[in-house]
C-alpha cells in the first residue's frame, strides 16, 4: 500500500473522528456523527484508498453502528438516572444535579424523555427535596439534564438499509437487466446497424451517426457498455483510415463524449441521475421518467450537436467516404423475441408513466421478473451485473437521507451567505462545482456529496426566488455527467484514451469546451425553458 | 511490479537478438527476457514471479543443450503462477511425438514453426497475451493499445468491467 493510500485513510479516519470533539453550535449530536460519516466519505471517495463502492457500504455501515436504533452506540449507552426517594405524599428527594430550574427530565422509555415541572421544597448536601405530582414509585429522573445521549433519537436501521434497495436504485437494476440482455442477444449492436445505415458514407453524416446511437444507446444502458460496443464499430474504420487523417481522433472523441452526454437523458442513463432523483424523492417530490427527459433531452441534443460541430472543425476528414461493416442479423430465437417485447413494452411503460402513472421503479421490476422467468438472462448474467455500482448509489443516496434527517445538510448550507446570491448564481456554482469535480472524481460521488447540500438549500427557504429543488438537484446531475475533460473523468473516456488513438491533450481540450458549453446551456435552460415545466 | 512479461527461450543468441527486435514495439507494456537454456530460462521466470511481475506468454525452442524445450514446458505448465501462461513452441526441429506432447501435457496454444516473419510473431504474441488478459480477469483498458483492441473491447462490453468510477 502506498503512503498517499495511508495518509488518505489517515486523514479520513481522523475527519471522522473530528466532530466528535467539537461543539459546533446548532448541529445535534447526530448531526455531529454524519458529518464525520460525510468527511470520511468526501475524502476516501475523492482520494480512493479503498475502493469507490467500499466507501458506500462503509457509510452505510458507520450510519447503523452510529446512527441506528439497533446499533451498539445506542444499545450500550443508557442515559444515567435514579429513583426519587419517597419522602411524604408528593414530596420525593432527588440527586442535585437532577434538578434543572424548575423541572426534571423523567425517563421513559430507552432514552426518550419528559420534562416534568416541580417545586423545590428544600436544598440539602447532595440532593433536593421537590414537590411534584409527577413522580412516583415507578418513574426514574435522569441526573445529567445536559447529557450528550439525551437528543439522541436514533431511527431503526432499515432506515440506512432501505438504501440498498431504494426505489432507484431497483430502476437501475431494472436497466441493468435489460442491457445484459440486449448484450446477450446482440440487440444494441443490431440496432446500431439498422439506426446507422440510413446515415450513409460521407464522414460528417457517419459521425453523426454515430454519435446519435451511442447518445440513444447510453440514454438506456451503462454509458460503459455503450462506448465498448461502439468502439467495436469504431476500430475497424480507423484501421482503414491513413494514420496521419485527424478524423480517426474525431471519432474515437465523438464515441465517448456522446455516451458520456447521452447518459443525461433518461433517469437510468447514469447514476449521478438516480442520486438526484433519489434525494427529490426524500424530499416528496417524484420525477417521472418522461417529465426527467422533457428537462434532459434538449440539453442532450444541443450539445450534441455541438460536439459533432466542435470535432467535424477540429479534426476534419481526408477522404470523402467511409465505409461501414454492418453485417449481422437480428437473433430470431424465442428469448431473443421475448427480449424485444419485454424491452419495447418497459420503455414505452417509462416514457409514458405521465399517463399511466406507474412509477418507472414499479415498471423496473417488470424486465426484473419477466427476463429472469424467461430465462432469457440467467445466473452467470445475473452475477455480471454492475452490483457495485448499484452499491455506489446506495451509499450516496443514504448518506443523502441521513445528512437530511440529521440537520447536517441545513446546517452546512447555513455556513454560506447564500442569500447575497442570486438563485441563478447559486444553480451556476452547483453546476460548475459538479462539473469540475467530476473531472476528477466519479460522477456519482460528486453528485452524492452535492446533491444533499443543494437540495436542502432548496427546502430552506433560504433563497426567495423562483428556483426549485428540482433545478438545484438536476442541475447538479446533469454538470456531472458535463465533466470528461479526463481520460480518468468517466469510464468512456478511459475506454477511448486505452485504443492508442488520442493523446491526451485531445481530449482535455475538446472536453473542457464541451463542459463548459454543455453548462452553458444547462444554465440557459434553468433559467428559462425548466421553470415552465416544474412547479 | 505488476507488468506482464514475455519469455524467449533459445540456444541461439541471434534468435533471441531477432525476437527482442521483432517485438520491440510491444515492449513499453510486455518486457520482453530472454534466456539461452532451460536452467536459465527456470531462473528468470523465479526472478520474475519474486519481483511481483506475472509471466503472459512463453515462445520456446525445443532442440536445445540440457532440458529440451518441450520439457521445459510441460515443467512450466506445473508451476504455480504460471496457470494462465500462454505457452507457444517455437522451432523448425520438433518431431511429431514431441509436439503431440506439447499440446496434450504442456497445453501449448501455438506453434510457430522457424524461420518466422516478424509479423507472424507480432500477431501470435499479440493474440495469445489478449487471451491471457481476458482470462486473467484483470482490467484490459492499460495494455489494450498493444493487443487485439477489438477483442478487449467486446471483452469490456460483455463483462462491463473498467476500473475506473462509474
Amino acid at each position: 500500500m502506498d503512503t498517499k493510500k495511508i495518509i488518505a485513510l489517515v486523514v479520513g479516519s481522523a475527519l471522522f473522528l473530528l466532530p466528535l470533539f467539537l461543539d459546533l453550535d446548532g448541529l445535534s449530536l447526530m448531526g455531529h456523527i454524519t458529518l464525520g460519516i460525510f468527511l470520511l466519505a468526501a475524502v476516501f471517495w475523492i482520494l480512493e484508498p479503498i475502493p469507490i463502492y467500499a466507501t458506500s457500504l462503509m457509510v452505510i455501515f458507520l450510519q447503523i453502528v452510529f446512527l441506528s436504533a439497533q446499533g451498539p452506540l445506542f444499545q450500550m449507552n443508557e442515559v444515567p438516572s435514579a429513583a426519587p426517594i419517597p419522602v411524604e405524599a408528593e414530596v420525593w428527594e432527588i440527586p442535585r444535579q437532577a434538578l434543572d430550574g424548575d423541572r426534571v427530565l423523567l425517563l421513559e422509555e430507552r432514552n426518550r424523555t419528559e420534562a416534568a415541572e416541580v417545586s423545590l421544597v428544600e436544598s440539602r448536601a447532595d440532593t433536593v427535596v421537590v414537590r411534584s405530582d409527577r413522580l412516583s414509585e415507578g418513574t426514574r429522573v435522569v441526573i445529567d439534564p445536559g447529557h450528550w445521549f439525551l437528543d439522541f433519537d436514533p431511527p431503526s436501521y432499515t432506515k440506512y438499509l432501505n438504501a440498498l434497495a431504494n426505489p432507484i436504485i431497483i430502476l437501475f437494476l431494472g436497466g441493468f437487466v435489460l442491457a445484459s440482455a440486449a448484450v446477450k442477444y446482440e440487440l444494441d449492436r443490431n440496432l446500431t446497424r439498422v439506426i446507422l445505415r440510413p446515415f450513409g458514407t460521407r464522414p460528417a453524416m457517419v459521425t453523426m451517426g454515430l454519435m446519435l446511437v451511442t447518445a440513444t444507446l447510453s440514454a438506456f444502458m451503462s454509458n460503459t457498455a455503450t462506448t465498448a460496443m461502439m468502439m467495436t464499430v469504431i476500430i475497424p474504420i480507423v484501421a482503414q483510415l491513413d494514420p496521419d487523417d485527424r478524423y480517426r481522433i474525431g471519432i474515437a472523441l465523438a464515441i465517448p463524449f456522446a455516451a458520456n452526454v447521452g447518459g443525461i437523458a433518461t433517469p437510468i442513463g447514469t447514476p449521478p441521475n438516480a442520486i438526484a432523483i433519489g434525494a427529490l424523492q426524500a424530499q416528496g417530490i417524484d420525477i417521472a421518467f418522461g417529465q426527467w427527459m422533457v428537462l434532459a433531452v434538449p440539453l442532450v441534443i444541443v450539445v450534441l450537436f455541438f460536439v459533432w460541430w466542435l470535432l467535424l472543425t477540429v479534426y476534419p476528414a481526408k477522404g470523402e467516404r467511409i465505409t461501414l461493416e454492418l453485417s449481422g442479423t437480428f437473433n430470431l430465437s424465442g428469448k431473443a423475441i421475448v427480449l424485444y417485447v419485454v424491452f419495447g413494452l418497459t420503455v414505452f411503460l417509462w416514457v409514458t408513466e405521465a399517463w399511466h402513472g406507474l412509477s418507472s421503479s414499479v415498471v423496473a421490476f417488470f424486465p426484473i421478473a419477466a427476463l429472469t422467468a424467461f430465462r432469457v438472462i440467467e445466473k452467470d448474467e445475473i452475477r455480471n451485473l454492475s452490483w457495485e455500482v448499484l452499491w455506489l448509489m446506495a451509499g450516496g443516496i443514504a448518506l443523502g437521507v441521513a445528512m437530511r434527517d440529521t440537520g447536517l445538510a441545513e446546517w452546512l448550507i447555513g455556513m454560506i451567505r447564500w442569500d447575497l446570491m442570486g438563485a441563478f448564481v447559486v444553480i451556476g456554482v452547483f453546476g460548475l462545482v459538479a462539473a469540475g469535480l467530476s473531472n476528477f472524481i466519479s460522477n456519482t460521488v460528486a453528485a452524492s456529496l452535492l446533491v444533499p447540500l443543494a437540495i436542502s438549500l432548496g427546502a430552506s427557504g433560504i433563497l426567495t426566488d423562483s428556483v426549485s429543488l428540482e433545478i438545484n438537484a438536476v442541475i447538479i446531475a446533469f454538470g456531472a455527467s458535463l465533466g470528461m475533460a479526463l481520460p480518468i473523468s468517466t469510464p468512456p473516456n478511459a475506454i477511448a484514451m486505452s485504443t492508442g488513438l488520442l493523446r491526451t491533450p485531445d481530449m482535455a481540450k475538446m472536453g473542457l469546451l464541451i463542459g463548459v458549453v454543455g453548462l452553458a446551456v444547462a444554465l440557459v435552460l434553468a433559467r428559462f425553458f425548466w421553470p415552465l415545466l416544474i412547479g | 511490479m505488476d507488468k506482464i512479461c514475455i519469455l524467449c527461450v533459445d540456444d541461439e543468441p541471434d534468435v533471441l537478438r531477432a525476437v527482442a527486435r521483432d517485438l520491440a514495439e510491444m515492449e513499453e507494456g510486455f518486457p520482453v527476457e530472454t534466456a539461452a537454456s532451460a536452467e536459465e530460462a527456470k531462473g528468470l521466470i523465479g526472478e520474475i514471479l519474486k519481483r511481483g511481475d506475472r509471466l503472459g506468454l512463453v515462445f520456446c525452442d525445443h532442440v536445445m543443450p540440457g532440458q529440451n524445450g518441450v520439457d521445459l514446458l510441460i515443467e512450466l505448465r506445473g508451476w504455480p503462477g504460471l496457470q494462465g501462461t500462454r505457452l507457444v513452441l517455437f522451432t523448425g526441429q520438433a518431431g511429431h511425438e514431441d509436439t503431440v506432447e506439447a499440446i496434450n501435457r504442456a497445453g501449448i496454444t501455438r506453434y510457430v514453426a522457424k524461420p518466422w516473419e516478424r509479423e507472424l510473431l507480432v500477431r501470435v504474441a499479440r493474440d495469445e497475451l489478449t487471451s491471457y488478459l481476458i482470462e486473467s480477469g484483470r482490467d484490459p483498458l492499460p495494455l489494450m493499445r498493444y493487443l487485439d483492441q477489438e477483442r478487449l473491447v467486446e471483452y469490456v462490453r460483455r463483462r462491463n468491467r473498467v476500473d475506473t468510477g462509474q
